[in-house]
């Protein structure tokens, strides 16, 4: 299971660093959601892999996960939602400043 | 007991922010009003607190009573103290300056974003817990794309694309290294990392190395450290003038956090990580003054120029803090706060030449701006600070630097003198073409602003300060920087489990 | 503190002028003018003291730490350099007065002349050697002010900045040169580093330190090879050439060799560097000024070889030299001062300084002949003038200094002395003699009194010196020379050394042949014209241009605002780092148990594979990546439920759904097609970075998770405390609200800025502009669906919402002991709220709620702050949370805890958050000309075209 775990968070960092290397900004912020899925899972896994082990408090628990990669999780992902709106709202705003999805800029020769 | 006092920096603007939102979103007197006097709010207790940092050991707050390391901590010392009143300071001027030129007409939420910004830098110096750095980075950040793009624009925008995205790829390589640092540890509170990466297996060097390094690169992004440093010249550039200069502290965040994992978590005597950071950290500081310095000289724009003069500054700040001794500590404290007043002086002169000559290219002839001498006096002082020349508290710093630095005398001397050289090169010919050609036409017309060039007059009185009371200043410094290396107090605040 | 007060009068003067030109020339002149005497006068009072041999000294702390003190000292040669300064800083001021035209901001002038003063003041009375280099690189800025100071003229412009780049890139080398020094010594104060001569000069530091240090006298005095800056600074106006580039800064160099001649001197090194320059020096100054037409550049280029004659004289390294070298400073600044004022005069009157258009002036400006008379004449050596005098013993000395051959100095200097001679007698010649003309540009005549007064009392001195030398000037010179040497010096200077002197001859060689050049000067210029020469300025632009034109490309190509290349760059700067740091430690592989693999999730993993590789194939049909992203953030979300995680798969679930909606409300105005533009090569580079990426952070991730903790991690504590510390079962969601709630705290306010910054944005975007008009002339570019509103999904959406909302508050309840909270209610609302925007169309829910999002997030934010300053009030540290079971009828027992309270701030910022954020978005719609209908439903079979 590790495996593929570490396997999958390679991949969709790898998906997610080509897609930022494209040259309009659709893709770049698509790579940035792959990168921040491949960083949500990778904090995850920090805490390393447990099945069936809530972290709810039960007598008849066995065991737990460790909870806190988890929460780390939920306040990373929040952050990434709230990054993520504003540079989707951001593209379409130069976008519609610009007529073009270009992200690079040509400051040289200007 | 521990004092309500230390966290006000935070909860301040974090409350005034939003009650801007709510209360007084139509009037912008009231925001103005409002915004100011929480900066000044925010200065007083910063003061307050470095006050008591300085006469007593570092002090820690804890959140929700939870004690150290599985709560999360703020930490009061002299750094964070003092981090915070710079920031306090800047802010205060800037402030001044938008409200003096009217940014804060030119787009909404200036002032709550405003203030949410200075709570994240806040927050950001005060913390003692690594993964709430993150949290508090994010805040600022966020803060700092608002401000950024604020008044909106073709080029701001896609600048600010730009800069968003790249601060996204370092906030998940932040993460990607706070996990690591987890996986290895077991803990986040930087006090009890820096105990525990200490008492580290040896087969878990290797990995904790590397999330060191991770943290370091990021810091370094904030810190434009060549060659992550390809965000600066676009953002400075096209960011509104005072959010600029606001930014001249936000890039002295990197700086803090390299000073403050460098000496408490991963010192050079730590066996797992050792001179690792340094030994990055060296080479690449020295290009990124290299690449600083030429882009002085061959700036095409005056924003360009203050935004590669600051790149300068950083590689300058980012040579001395490399060498992880109390001597050069205590060289790039004072460099920090001079480069932080100096860079933004400049911005904020550049952006009064830029609104008078509605063009920023610096070779275009023009006729002479409004209050063009004094505004010629200004940015030859600002020169005179970024390009380290006497009598301003830069030619003291590189003084002192150098000093510190004598045992690496042959390289680092002569890239720092040289590029010095460059930039005042760089510096005159810039000045000179932008004052001293003749006027075609008599001077354009423009509000005096007198409240802007107040903001301008406070920043290089700052500076003026700052060289005249260089003595006390070092004096003062130096212990901080000598606490900061034996760090054994900071530890102890944290009152870690186990007797630590 | 006297001495200290005298350097900083000037500066403190240099804010009068500004004020005082309010009240009239005349008067800001004579205010500046009091400032100087008053700091004359002080040193006048130390004279006496001096001069029995005492050294007076103050001491200010200023920055202990480093050894950089505001010490002064005032000795003989301090003396000497100080009175120069001062004294003719003093008739320029008074000159300038006359000089300056009524056009020309006076005020200005004098203010950065007093700035100038003060500098070289500091320089001359400097203790401390760092104090020095302070006042060193004031020099510089001062003079680019000044040499500047007729804005208008290019020349001004570039001199000033070649004198700057010149003076003041040789103060950067002087700083290295001054910290090795003292880091030899130990200190920084000079009169520590003048009694460790013989530290100094065993140190292997000695060359480089000498070599730097030299480096800025050299560039400062205008020394070969760095002499070509002086003449383009001539561009200045007069006063400030006779101030600046004759008597005061091209000495600061020659001043500092002095100063630092017992440390430095007497070892072949310094004699070979120092006299050699010099010698060279004061030849090509002399060649050179002797085919000058402009009046101040042939006095520039004399001037260049009169310092180059005092620079070798330092570099013989002997006393006797020294001493010579002192006094001719003394006689040089007079004649030379002088002559430079009188180039102005003649210029101020003619309009003119070019000598092929002057002569003939003798008989229409007779005093200023006087003047000028007695000033070449002493310059050219002729006695009983004091130039005559110091030259007698330059060659003196020269002629008994071994330089390659034992006559080889002799043999030079003489060259030089008789160059001088020609260029001197050319100066009167050309100028003064020969015929009246009737062409100048004007007319000249002498001018008042206040403009020849200064040059003229200067003549006196040369005259007095050179008649009663013992009288006049030996004293002066006894204490400078003995100051320089550190030995006691008694000078005998006498105008007859006897037949046997060879100076008697060598002058007398001079003289004639500096005749015998003059009379041919007219084929020689011919020949000098013809043959090529190097031209400095065209060189030092050849060198400066070229290169702010290589950094400009070399920034603009770095920096061209490249997103993908920085991020590349990023990438593989960091996989490098990592891996470097990675190798440079000891790895032990993890010992952890590996959970074993079950279809089901091998299925899901599969599934993620196939997504993510599709993406990167498809990504350019935008809508399909969108779908892909959709089933990515499902799988993982389940892999979160199946990995015992059910908080995050709820978040997860929620977060994507709405991340979505936004998405596709944002591509709705965006091309739907991502061009392929980037070339087969280019994509495999990229594939190539990724790659590498991928695999650096997929290794990190095995290495981690096959390894147990090195400690006991922080999560037993918040496991342990959970329920009774915290009060709740679920320890994900105590950590999110209590443990960890500071976190939280910044992570909503996060989302609260991440609306504002949106909605900032579209206000921008919409308050006109480019982007306004685009969205007014936009054309949806996809066919639309039938019916945009369809009954169904109205109906359903009305249906769910009170379900909907239901659920919310359910979820917010149970989050403290089950998977749920704060943050997953709001979302839940929010996507309940966005069913309707979705469904019924915009208008008509927006008609629907009145509900302001800006406020709704405020109060969130305020809220759960609130919670956390309330703990202030029983004492305890923000976001102190309590809990306790309250029992209310009917209901059973429940447990109320104040992160409840913070956890409904949670809630309510997340909702306003997404709200106003989805609001932005449609008000961009509403612009880009979405129809939007107030009916609820847009079918109506009267219509049945209406909404297609």
């Amino acid at each position: 299971m590790e495996a593929l775990i570490a396997i999958a968070i390679g991949v969709l960092t790898a998906g997610g660093i080509y897609l930022m290397l494209r040259q309009r900004t659709f893709p770049v912020i698509l790579g940035l959601s792959l990168l921040s899925y491949a960083v949500n899972v990778f904090i995850f896994a920090s805490g390393r892999l447990a099945i069936n082990l809530p972290p709810i408090i039960d007598k008849a628990a066995a065991g737990y996960t460790d909870p806190l990669p988890q929460a780390l999780v939920l306040t990373a992902i929040v952050i990434s939602f709230g990054m993520t709106a504003v540079i989707v709202i951001m593209a379409l705003g130069s976008f519609l400043e610009a007529g073009h999805d270009r992200i690079d800029m040509d400051e040289g020769g200007e | 007991m521990m004092s309500h006092w230390i966290i006000a920096p935070v909860v301040l603007p974090a409350i005034l922010a939003p009650l801007i939102v709510l209360l007084m979103r139509q009037d912008l007197f009231l925001q103005r009003v409002f915004s100011t006097v929480g900066t000044v709010l925010l200065l007083v207790i910063a003061t307050a607190l470095l006050v008591a940092a300085t006469n007593h050991p570092p002090e820690v707050y804890r959140l929700g009573n939870w004690p150290a390391p599985f709560g999360i901590v703020l930490v009061l010392d002299r750094l964070s103290a003092l981090m915070v009143v710079l920031t306090a300071l800047l802010a205060l001027a800037v402030q001044l300056y938008v409200i003096g030129t009217d940014w804060d007409t030119r787009g909404r939420h200036f002032h709550a974003l405003f203030q949410f910004q200075l709570m994240g830098i806040c927050g950001a110096f005060l913390t003692g817990d690594a993964f709430n750095l993150f949290v508090f980075f994010e805040v600022l950040l966020i803060a700092s794309y608002g401000l950024m793009i604020h008044g909106g624009g073709r080029d701001r925008l896609r600048a600010g694309v730009q800069y968003v995205a790249l601060n996204l790829v370092g906030s998940t390589l932040f993460l990607f290294g706070l996990a690591t640092i987890y996986a290895v540890t077991g803990t986040l509170n930087m006090a009890d990392l820096a105990v525990k990466v200490a008492a580290l297996p040896a087969g878990d060097f290797a990995l904790i190395r590397v999330a060191a390094v991770m943290l370091m690169l990021v810091f370094a992004v904030k810190g434009a450290l060549v060659p992550l440093h390809f965000w600066l010249p676009g953002t400075y550039a096209n960011a509104p003038g005072p959010v600029a200069a606001l930014f001249a502290v936000m890039t002295k965040i990197g700086a803090y956090a390299i000073l403050r994992t460098g000496t408490l978590i991963f010192p050079p005597d730590t066996p797992a990580t050792g001179s690792l950071i340094g030994d990055l950290l060296l080479p690449a500081a020295l290009i990124t003054l290299v690449v600083g310095a030429i882009g002085v000289l061959g700036a095409r724009s005056l924003p360009r120029l203050a935004a590669f003069a600051g790149i300068a500054s950083m590689g300058t700040l980012f040579t001395t803090l490399s060498a992880f001794t109390p001597a050069a500590t205590g060289a790039a404290l004072y460099y920090m706060i001079h480069s932080t007043l100096a860079t933004a002086t400049l911005f904020l002169v550049a952006d009064l030449v830029t609104d008078r000559r509605k063009a920023d290219r610096i070779d275009t002839s023009h006729p002479a701006i409004a209050q063009q001498g004094l505004i010629a006096a200004l940015f030859f002082a600002a020169a005179i600070a970024m390009a380290g020349m006497p009598p301003l508290s830069g030619f003291l710093g590189k003084l002192l630097i150098m000093d510190a630095l004598r045992e690496n005398a042959a390289l680092v001397w002569s890239v720092i003198l040289i590029t010095s050289f460059l930039m005042m090169v760089g510096f005159a010919r810039a000045g000179s073409a932008l004052f001293w050609k003749p006027a075609e036409s008599k001077a354009t017309s423009h509000a005096p602003e007198p409240l802007a060039f107040t903001a301008v007059f406070a920043l290089i009185g700052g500076l003026v300060l700052l060289t005249v009371f260089a003595g006390p200043v070092t004096v003062w410094l130096n212990e901080t920087a000598t606490h900061l290396h034996e760090r054994g107090a900071y530890i102890a605040a944290n009152q870690l489990p186990g007797g630590n | 503190m006297t001495i200290a007060l005298i350097a900083a009068l000037p500066f403190l003067g240099a804010l009068l002028p500004g004020l005082m030109i309010r009240a009239g020339r005349t008067a800001c002149a004579s205010v500046t003018g009091s400032i100087t005497a008053l700091a004359l006068l002080l040193l006048g009072l130390q004279a006496p003291a001096v001069l029995r041999g005492e050294v007076i000294h103050a001491r200010i702390d200023w920055l202990p730490s480093l050894g950089l003190n505001a010490n002064f000292m005032l000795d003989g040669l301090g003396l000497l350099f100080a009175g120069l300064i001062l004294g003719i800083g003093l008739l320029i001021i008074l000159f300038a007065r006359f000089y300056l035209s009524k056009s020309d901001p006076m005020g200005q002038f004098y203010t950065y002349l007093m700035l100038f003063q003060g500098a070289m003041v500091g320089i001359v009375l400097s203790d401390n050697i760092l104090l020095l280099l302070v006042f060193w690189e004031l020099t510089s800025l001062s003079s680019f002010l000044l040499i500047g100071y007729w804005k208008h003229l290019p020349e001004g412009r570039q001199g000033a900045r070649m004198a700057l780049a010149v003076t003041g890139g040789g103060g950067l080398a002087m700083i290295a040169g001054m910290l090795i020094l003292g880091n030899i010594v130990g200190s920084y104060d000079l009169s520590v580093i003048l009694e460790n001569k013989a530290a100094v000069q065993a140190s292997d530091w000695y060359l480089p330190a000498l070599i730097l240090i030299l480096l800025g006298c050299f560039t400062k005095s205008a020394q070969f090879p760095f002499h070509f800056w002086l003449p383009h600074a001539m561009a200045a106006p007069t006063p400030v050439s006779a101030y600046l580039h004759s008597a005061t800064m091209v000495k600061a160099g020659i001043f500092l060799m002095a100063r630092l001649w017992p440390v430095l001197a007497g070892t072949p090194e310094w004699f070979w560097i120092v006299a050699t320059t010099g010698l060279v020096t004061m030849i090509i100054g002399a060649k050179i000024a002797l085919f000058k037409d402009d009046l101040k550049a042939l006095l520039a280029y004399s001037t260049v070889s009169h310092l180059g004659l005092i620079t070798m004289l330092l570099g013989f390294g002997t006393k006797s030299a020294a001493t010579v070298a002192v006094f001719h400073i003394i006689n040089h600044a007079t004649f030379k001062a002088a002559l430079f004022m009188t180039a102005g005069i003649v210029d101020h009157e003619a309009h003119t300084r070019d000598l092929k258009r002057l002569g003939g002036l003798r008989h229409l400006m007779p005093v200023t002949f006087v003047i000028a008379l007695v000033a070449s004449l002493s310059m050219a050596g002729i006695p009983p003038l004091n130039g005559f005098l110091s030259k007698e013993m330059m060659l003196e000395e020269a002629a008994h200094t071994v330089w390659l051959t034992p006559w080889g100095m002799g043999l030079l200097a003489t060259i030089g002395a008789l160059l001088s001679v020609a260029y001197s007698f050319r100066f009167l010649a050309h100028g003064f003699f020969g015929p009246k003309r009737s062409d100048y540009p004007t007319p000249p005549h002498d001018p008042s009194f206040g403009m020849w007064s200064a040059p003229a009392l200067l003549t006196a001195l040369v005259i007095v010196i050179g008649i009663l030398p013992m009288t006049a000037a030996a004293w002066l010179v006894d204490a400078a020379s003995g100051a320089v040497t550190g030995e006691v010096v008694t000078v005998e200077i006498k105008h007859w050394h006897g037949l046997y002197s060879p100076a008697l001859w060598m002058s007398l060689a001079a003289i004639g042949g500096g005749l015998l050049v003059l009379g041919a000067h007219a084929p020689l210029a011919r020949l000098w014209a013809a043959t090529p020469r190097p031209e400095a300025k065209r060189i030092f632009d050849g060198i400066i241009e070229p290169l702010a034109a290589l950094s400009l490309r070399a920034t603009d190509h770095l920096h061209d605002g490249s997103l993908t290349r920085a991020i590349a760059v990023a990438t593989l700067t960091i996989a490098a780092a990592a891996l470097y740091a990675f190798g440079g430690g000891i790895h032990l592989p993890g010992t952890r148990a590996l959970t074993d693999v079950t279809v089901v999730p091998a299925i899901g993993w599969f599934s993620l594979m196939v997504a993510t590789l599709a993406i990167i194939v498809l990504h350019h049909n935008r809508l399909l990546s969108l779908v892909l992203i959709g089933i990515i953030g499902l799988v993982i979300s389940v892999g979160f439920a199946f990995l015992s995680a059910p908080d995050l798969a709820l978040t997860q679930i929620t977060v994507e759904v709405v991340t979505i909606v936004l998405m596709l409300l944002a591509l709705n105005f965006l091309p739907k097609e991502t061009p392929r533009e980037s070339a087969p090569l280019r994509r495999l580079r990229d594939a190539a970075v990724a790659v590498v990426a991928g695999i650096g952070i997929a290794a990190l991730a095995y290495a981690l998770m096959t390894r147990d903790f090195a400690f006991p991690t922080i999560s037993e504590f918040h496991l342990a405390q959970s329920k009774p510390g915290a009060g709740g079962t679920n320890t994900v969601n105590t950590i999110i609200v209590d443990f960890r709630g500071y976190d939280t705290f910044g992570e909503i306010i996060v989302l609260g800025i991440a609306a504002l910054v949106i909605f900032a944005l579209t206000e921008a975007l919409l308050r006109g502009g480019p982007a306004n008009d685009r969205l007014l002339a936009w054309k949806p570019d996809q066919k639309r669906a039938g019916d945009r509103h369809p009954m169904m999904l109205v109906v359903a959406t009305r249906l769910m919402l009170p379900i909907a909302m239901m659920v919310g508050v359910f979820i917010y309840l149970r989050g403290h002991n089950l998977p749920g909270g704060g943050f997953v209610a709001g979302l839940v609302f929010a996507i309940a709220l966005v069913m309707q925007y979705m469904a019924s169309g915009f208008a008509w829910t927006q008609a629907r709620q009145r509900t302001d999002y800006h406020a709704i997030i405020a109060s969130g934010v305020l809220i759960a702050a609130a919670s956390g300053v309330g703990a202030w009030f029983n004492d305890m540290p923000f976001l102190t949370s309590d809990y306790g079971y309250v029992h209310l009828w009917p209901l059973e027992e429940f447990e109320l805890a104040t992160a409840a309270i913070f956890d409904l701030g949670v809630f309510l910022t997340v909702l306003g958050a997404v709200m106003l954020s989805l609001a932005s978005l449609s008000r961009i719609a509403l612009r880009g000309g979405e129809t939007v209908n107030t009916q609820a439903f847009d079918i109506d079979p009267s219509q049945p075209e209406r909404g297609r």
